[in-house]
């Protein structure tokens, strides 16, 4: 039940945290998505309930805090956990090639469907955007997602051991 | 039944109907004025300053130990800057000294009527019995034994070893020095003999004449070593006690023997064009 009552307050932490470390280290050109790996890692981790509450309530905040349309990326976290969650049974998650391919896959996809969703419904043209800040925004998820899990495996073993 | 069988697919459906129809609803009436938006923000406000607070204090500190080690660097750079400056001084100040000596010594080669050489001081020998100098100077700049040898205010020695380039002088105090002076006030004549760290003695002046503490001795000019009329030094004590028939005279040297760095060798009269002209008539 803490975890419930807990998450929205993480999850606006995380959000306020993410665009901070943004902020600082790339000067706010690149967003910094670790909202996107805590998805995939509750896709892989965590069960079902938990784990779709969690991308729902993340969602929600990077959409009340990010400026961007009401509901995107709520909606577009319950997908990329929905499919990470389906993946998670055929992937070993130990396997940190497989994950940082697997968060590549999917930051690259949340990034087309923005483009085209702003481009269609908007007319804002962000094609530009896809070679100087997109696709380094994708690779650094895929590397920071491999970084994540092995921290988070590290702390797992640490927390089972104790 | 049907609910405990399907929870899993209810539950992710009602998830994806939830997004979705907040997606449709952000779509259409979305201006950022949504309850949902501004709990969002009022709940990430505090969140937002604290992380804020946070980042700046790290920044603070990082700028601050930046700037201690600019702080550091520059430190190092200007202590070597001073060191340089502090070398360059003690040169400058070394070298205003020596112009000041060696102005005093051309004062006293423009005032006196003779030829002068100057010479720096390389080297001392102070031992108990022998009181000498060395010059740079030598047979090869017109050196010879003999030469009597100034500073200021006056006389100091004389040239007794003369090489090719350099010469040593035998100090007035040293033991085995003798110069014949007179007394300034009184024209007494007398032998002017080394007696070490007590400086001088004068000998030979009778105990019937007036010499008084303060009188000026002056070389007397009588052994054509040392031109008459030099200052020497000054009577610090006389004692008539003594047995015999000469006054002790104790004679402080005008110079000091301990500074020395420049002097000047008398190497010969200057010479006068217009006594010249007249012998050569």
């Amino acid at each position: 039940m803490m975890y419930y009552v807990l998450l929205p307050f993480l999850a606006v932490l995380l959000v306020v945290a993410q665009s901070k470390l943004a902020e600082i280290l790339f000067s706010g050109l690149v967003t910094l998505e670790l909202s996107l790996i805590v998805v995939i890692y509750a896709g892989f981790r965590l069960d079902l309930w938990k784990g779709a509450a969690l991308s729902f309530v993340v969602g929600l905040a990077m959409d009340c805090l990010s400026g961007s349309v009401l509901g995107l990326f709520t909606l577009l976290y319950v997908f990329i956990f929905l499919f990470a969650w389906v993946v998670s049974s055929h992937i070993d998650s130990e396997r940190l090639y497989l994950i940082a391919g697997f968060s590549l896959i999917c930051s690259l996809a949340e990034s087309l469907v923005l483009v085209l969703l702003y481009q269609w419904v908007f007319a804002f043209d962000m094609v530009d955007k896809i070679l100087t800040v997109l696709v380094p925004q994708t690779l650094l998820v895929s590397v920071l997602s491999a970084c994540f899990f092995y921290a988070m495996r590290t702390v797992e073993r640490l927390l089972t051991y104790e | 039944m049907f609910f405990k069988n399907y929870r899993a697919v209810i539950f992710v459906g009602a998830v994806i109907l939830a997004a979705l129809s907040l997606f449709s609803y952000g779509l259409k009436y979305d201006a950022g004025q949504s309850l949902l938006q501004r709990l969002a923000m009022g709940a990430a406000a505090p969140v937002q300053k604290l992380v804020t607070l946070c980042v700046e204090s790290v920044e603070n500190a990082w700028t601050r130990y930046v700037r201690l080690v600019g702080l550091e660097e520059e430190n190092r750079k200007l202590r070597g800057a001073i060191g340089e400056l502090e070398a360059q001084l003690t040169l400058y100040r070394q070298g205003y000294l020596e112009a000041q000596r060696l102005q005093a010594l051309l004062s006293m080669e423009e005032r006196e009527p003779y030829r002068f050489l100057a010479a720096r001081v390389i080297g001392r020998e102070q031992a108990a019995l022998s009181k000498t100098l060395w010059i740079d100077k030598g047979q090869a700049h017109g050196l010879k034994p003999g030469m009597p040898v100034m500073a200021l205010p006056g006389l100091i020695g004389r040239l007794t070893n003369v090489s090719w380039h350099s010469a040593r002088v035998q100090l007035l105090i040293d033991e085995g020095s003798s110069v014949d002076v007179l007394v300034e006030r009184t024209r007494q004549q007398g032998m002017l003999r080394g007696a070490g760290s007590r400086g001088c003695v004068v000998r030979y002046i009778s105990k019937i004449q007036d010499v008084r503490e303060g009188d000026v001795i002056l070389t007397s000019g009588l052994s054509n070593i040392f031109p008459k009329g030099l200052l020497v030094g000054k009577v610090v004590h006389t004692d008539r006690a003594d047995a015999g028939m000469f006054l002790n005279i104790r004679v402080a040297p005008f110079a000091d023997f301990t500074s020395l760095e420049e002097v000047l060798v008398l190497a010969g009269e200057k010479k006068d064009p217009f006594r010249e002209r007249k012998a050569a008539r």
